[in-house]
């Protein structure tokens, strides 16, 4: 039994049309996902915008309604839970996308960091205190930021007081939105490295949302590669960047810049290839609608989504 | 990347001024040297009537005296009397002051229903905000003036409170749908969801997050509906239809002048009241468009 | 648009049940009801019951509810106690002359709005825009009553240029070219006072938009291929700005409806606003009644009109 584990996930918008305003259809953001993940890994979702990634992060944390499916935590359906049973909510925490955004800019950090511990825990005001500040250093800023405000930082530090909320009730799992898109590339590397060292220090999991593949090959065990709502590919970070099945994910690995210049020459030209490759095998790989297939297994570490006649 | 970057700064910058609101707000009005007269006229007056309004004796003021009918103004009576042979000066402080407490409060009570009003469907959206704003929409057509003068004179035991609740009971809706449109902005950010996702409660967000982040619009929000307010209560009074003859405010002194001999010959009596209403009203409306410029951080001057 | 017109004429229904059904309760919370204004009180108890009786006044509410909105429907609003004549007649010339007031405010509203509007759009930061925008400053902050009495007491009494009340000189003949005259003399002053106040808001819309357009980009690149300056604003700017004010007069009518109260009442203009006021101090309730709901009425179609046309002319409402 996986720690966290999804089955056929469906998340569904109205389009709400006609002159009563009815549902007259549905946008499938999320359109039947699965995926498991193990403690202590980190499991990374790719896919381009609009595929449905942050939908499926968000419909874990509840943050978005869920249509059909499943989600189970450490043995535990979670999907529709309600009022006084959120107590799950505590082990699963997120951190945003937007630095900017997900602080409020009313308010001090002691106050942004100490909001969970004052929905959770019975503490004084000096215990809060002392708590916010350990948090504070274990993200790597100084105490005395406390009686700051969000804007006095930079974007990396801002991030780090976005972790420093996440992990003030010693979640389990911390679902990461773009955690780094929206920092400079200089502050990127740094703040995924002290990710990992949270990670290994406070035995985290993780969900990893990004549409950066070089990033997601940093991070991440495992990869799942979404497209409208759908897999197309899933497995180890070593089955899919070595080994990629679907022209879907060839094209997306296809497509990550080599550093070396002198691969320059050759790069193109494997991409002009899988280009190619993809122009004339779309219809293999896609549905009437452009959809994907179902997932078939091909190892026990590697799926793809392919039509059932292969 | 560029223009993502150009964004960032630019909330950074925006974000940077706003957790001293208050200041900027207090900042932009000294800066705007009209606001900042129209402030200091409205603290004189204000102080002015409620201390001054402590000595005066309202039924000695509303006493009526046969001997002193319609007296243009002179040493005793400094604004003349009206038909009663009432002072009108006397019943200035005293309108003023009843003017400018039936404004405050009505635009108190009528702030907090836009207020929890707002916040709740701009928060909750989906179907309460639907719901919601289908009320607000059906408030907003009615002929208000008409509706209040009707309840008005139908309302049993007809009093000051009575006055001022059926004015709020019309008078919550534009406030209200502006805090909404805002609440609504806000409530999108992440900062709303991640609060979400701390286990913090909705009632709790609104006030502690949402409110906050909202509150400098309110603030210039219930400015301008406090100018408004001393108008419609001045209107309706006016018309008959606000305060009695026995409570005189700002509007009562004008009603004198629905008679066509008072409106021509006896200026004395409503032509104060008059220009008292459009000054505090200008007044009022300086200092809210200061404010206005402050939240804005296009048109500040500061 | 269609979809938008349709949905939009949908919501006014529930909106009319409402509104109607508000009067409904104010009526019956008035004392009396619509017997007090039939039969005078000498009459005994029992041939009083009788009569309640055949006027359906012992019904459960919503019967009484049903034939009192048929009754409106088709025009009748019963009696009015004070005049002793059917309501429906009452009101009948009043709203000619509340029309008439209406029409000359908006067309004088326009009239102003514009120009001024455009003027200190074009110009803006110039002398005449700072004139300008000052008036409408002033006129936001001015109640309408304070500012049509002070121009009564100027024009009306001090330099007597107009007539101080009614909407005709007595004894001239309908129809006559001086009876028109002077209706419309006696119309001008309330008029003129509206819409000096109603304008001001027309004037600053038209003044922000003209200059939020002007620096848009289709006019930015309009005038670097060379377009004339006059051209720019004819073709371009004004086509953008001007349609949305033809829009806003349904809105207009709402905002005339508190308007006429006051004016009529303070120019003693035989409208239905001074109908209004005159049978709420005479407690003639039923002709409040009937006037009260002919206002919401024409509240709810004007907004119902401009809501349509502005989703013709700006088709991002159509979203919502």
């Amino acid at each position: 039994m996986a720690f966290l584990e999804i089955k056929d996930l469906k998340v569904h918008f109205p389009i709400k049309g006609g002159i009563f305003g009815r549902t007259v259809d549905h946008i499938k953001a999320v359109d039947g996902v699965s995926l498991a993940v193990e403690k202590g890994m980190t499991y990374g979702l790719v896919g381009e915008s609009g595929s449905g990634k942050t939908t499926t992060g968000r419909a874990v944390l509840g943050l978005n309604k869920v249509t059909d499916g499943k989600i189970i935590y450490n043995g535990r359906d979670i999907t529709s839970l309600r009022g006084s049973k959120l107590d799950y909510r505590k082990d699963i925490q997120m951190i945003f996308q937007d630095p900017y955004s997900s602080l409020n800019p009313k308010k001090r950090v002691l106050d942004i960091v100490s909001e969970p511990l004052k929905n959770y825990e019975k503490l004084s005001r000096q215990e809060i205190k002392k708590r916010v500040q350990e948090l504070l250093e274990l993200v790597g800023l100084s105490p005395e930021s406390i009686v700051k405000y969000p804007h006095q930082f930079s974007g990396g530090q801002r991030q780090r007081i976005g972790v420093a909320r996440a992990i003030a009730l010693k979640p389990k799992i911390i679902i990461a939105d773009e955690p780094v898109s929206a920092l400079d590339v200089s502050v990127q590397a740094q703040v995924l490295n002290f990710m990992q060292d949270i990670q290994s220090e406070l035995d985290l999991t993780y969900i990893f949302i990004s549409h950066d593949l070089g990033v997601i090959k940093h991070m991440c065990d495992h990869i799942g590669i979404m497209y409208r709502g759908r897999y197309v590919e899933e497995g180890t970070t070593e089955a899919i960047f070595n080994d990629p099945q679907h022209i879907y994910t060839k094209r997306l690995v296809a497509a990550i810049p080599d550093i070396n210049p002198r691969n320059r020459e050759k790069q193109l030209h494997f991409r002009q290839e899988v280009e190619t490759e993809y122009e004339q095998s779309y219809n293999d790989y896609f549905d009437e609608d452009g959809l994907a297939f179902q997932l078939q297994t091909i190892s026990d570490k590697h799926s793809v989504a392919l039509p059932e006649r292969s | 990347m560029e223009v993502n970057n150009m964004e960032m700064e630019a909330k950074t910058q925006e974000s940077s001024q706003s957790p001293s609101g208050l200041i900027i707000l207090w900042r932009e009005i000294v800066r705007d040297k009209l606001a900042l007269v129209s402030l200091i006229f409205l603290v004189l007056i204000t102080t002015f009537v409620y201390g001054i309004a402590l000595f005066l004796d309202q039924s000695e003021i509303i006493k009526v005296d046969l001997f002193a009918i319609h007296e243009p103004p002179s040493k005793e009576f400094w604004l003349g009397t009206d038909y009663g042979g009432r002072d009108v000066f006397g019943q200035l402080i005293i309108g003023t002051r009843n003017s400018l407490s039936i404004g405050i409060l009505v635009t108190l009570m009528t702030g907090v229903i836009a207020i929890v009003f707002g916040l709740v469907a701009g928060y909750f959206g989906g179907a309460v905000d639907n719901i919601l704003m289908r009320i607000l929409d059906f408030f907003m057509v009615l002929p208000f003036l008409m509706i209040v003068i009707v309840f008005v004179s139908i309302v049993p035991k007809y009093s000051i409170l009575s006055f001022s609740l059926i004015m709020t009971a019309f008078l919550w809706m534009g406030k209200a749908r502006l805090f909404r449109a805002k609440a609504l902005q806000e409530s999108e950010l992440d900062y709303v969801q991640a609060a979400r996702t701390l286990g913090t409660p909705s009632i709790k967000i609104m006030f502690t997050h949402v409110f906050p982040n909202i509150y400098s619009i309110i603030i210039v929000a219930m400015t301008l509906a406090l100018a408004n307010n001393i108008g419609l209560e001045s209107g309706l009074s006016f018309l008959g239809f606000g305060f009695p003859e026995s409570t005189p405010s700002l509007g009562t002194l004008m009603s004198y002048a629905r008679n066509p001999q008072t409106l021509e010959y006896r200026w004395w009596i409503w032509l104060p009241a008059a220009i008292l209403i459009l000054l505090i009203m200008l007044s009022i409306r300086n200092v809210g468009e200061a404010l206005k410029r402050a939240t804005d951080a296009r048109q500040r001057r500061g | 648009m269609w979809k938008f017109t349709v949905r939009r004429m949908l919501i006014m229904i529930p909106q009319l049940i409402l509104l109607s059904l508000l009067i409904f309760i104010m009526a019956q919370m008035m004392p009396g009801d619509a017997l007090t204004g039939l039969i005078d009180p000498s009459v005994d108890p029992e041939t009083i019951e009788q009569q309640r009786e055949k006027l359906g006044l012992n019904e459960p509410w919503h019967v009484q509810y049903a034939d009192w909105v048929s009754g409106a429907v088709q025009g009748d609003f019963g009696q009015s106690f004070r005049f002793k004549m059917p309501v429906t007649d009452l009101m009948m010339e009043r709203m000619i002359n509340t029309f008439w007031l209406s029409l000359v405010t908006l067309i004088i509203t326009y009239i102003i709005s514009i120009p001024l509007g455009i003027t200190s759009g074009r110009y803006n930061d110039t002398w005449a825009d700072q004139a300008i925008t000052s008036y409408t400053y002033i006129g936001f902050a001015t109640p309408l009553f304070i500012f049509a009495l002070v121009m009564l007491w100027i024009f009306g009494f001090y330099f007597g240029w107009f007539p101080t009340g009614g909407s005709v000189k007595p004894g001239l003949e309908p129809g006559t070219f001086e009876y028109i005259l002077s209706r419309f003399n006696h119309l001008l002053l309330p008029a003129i006072s509206m819409s000096l106040i109603a304008t001001v808001s027309t004037v600053q819309y038209l003044r922000n938009d003209i200059i939020d357009t002007k620096q848009k980009d289709f006019i930015i690149t309009a005038r670097s291929k060379g377009a004339p300056e006059s051209r720019v604003y004819n073709r371009h700017i004004l086509r953008n700005s001007l349609l949305p004010i033809a829009a806003f007069f349904g809105y207009e009518l709402t905002g005339l409806i508190g308007g006429t109260v006051f004016v009529e009442t303070i120019f003693s203009y035989p409208g239905m606003g001074q109908l209004f006021i005159e049978s709420i101090t005479l407690r003639d309730y039923s002709v409040v009644t009937a006037t009260t709901l002919l206002f919401g009425v024409a509240a709810v179609l004007g907004t119902l009109i401009s809501d349509i046309i502005l989703s013709i002319v700006d088709p991002r409402i159509r979203i919502k």
